[in-house]
């Protein structure tokens, strides 16, 4: 191998190793920087560029949806239990397990229009073209989680049975 | 000026000069100088590439170049996974998973 091409390499290699070096270095500095831990609520107010006053109002919101949600989860995490002692044992699904199934349905359709309800309250705090967006990203990322277990089970087009 | 004297000795000097005979294989030597020389020129490029490498100017500004674009290019990215990790922290507290 000659000399330059030795020298040519050694430099590529020293300058990846540069880039290398100063990426990860930027992204240590870039991730402590943009991060603040201690504020649950720190990127509503970086995303959708919210006040001081708007703030506190979605604090005060936040804070008081906080109890609600926990005891929706307790209430549901309860139900799920039932429901798991009904099927135990169990070769078909028996009425008992079927109104647990029922109720634990009720009980996540009540948790998610209270959970709506809350985004709703939330992005009237917002200024309007914030709180619009603000509500369609909530809305997909809470209910668009059916949406994709839904869309995987709906037919695939030119598989539906009886079609030519 | 050059008179008609010169012009005759040169001529006798010329006359008197012996050339040497040429040494085996003169000709393909000379073609394998010649094509010894092709082969220089063809790896010319890299040979220049180096001494640019090496030298302190060029080296200095390659190394700021890219100390520059590498922590800027990682500075986004990791803004980008901060951000993401908040907007998830939040989601996680409002709408955990089995609410979904």
């Amino acid at each position: 191998m000659s000399r330059s091409l030795v020298i040519v390499l050694g430099a590529l290699a020293l300058g990846a190793a540069v880039f290398t070096g100063a990426y990860f270095a930027g992204q240590r500095v870039g991730a402590v920087c943009c991060a603040n831990p201690a504020d649950d609520l720190n990127w509503l107010r970086e995303e959708f560029h919210l006040n001081a006053a708007q703030m506190a109002r979605i604090r005060q919101l936040h804070e008081a949806y906080r109890p609600q949600c926990a005891r929706m989860c307790a209430l549901i995490a309860a139900k799920k239990t039932e429901l798991q002692a009904a099927l135990a044992g169990q070769t078909n699904v028996t009425a008992q397990a079927q109104k647990e199934l029922t109720e634990l349905g009720e009980l996540r359709a009540q948790c998610q229009a209270q959970m709506l309800r809350h985004f709703l309250a939330v992005s009237r705090a917002m200024p309007p073209a914030e709180g619009r967006r603000y509500l369609v990203e909530m809305e997909k990322i809470t209910l668009g989680f059916h949406e994709a277990i839904e869309q995987s089970m709906s037919p695939h087009p030119g598989h539906e049975q009886g079609s030519p | 000026m050059v008179s008609a004297d010169d012009e005759k000795l040169s001529a006798l000097l010329r006359q008197g000069r012996d050339s040497p005979p040429l040494p085996p294989r003169f000709q393909e030597g000379v073609w394998r100088r010649i094509e010894n020389a092709a082969t220089v020129e063809a790896g010319s490029w890299l040979d220049a590439l180096a001494v640019l490498v090496l030298r302190p100017r060029f080296a200095c500004a390659a190394a700021a170049a890219l100390i520059l674009a590498g922590a800027l290019l990682g500075a986004r990215q990791g803004a980008q996974a901060a951000k993401q990790a908040a907007q998830a922290r939040y989601v996680a507290l409002v709408a955990p998973n089995p609410l979904r």
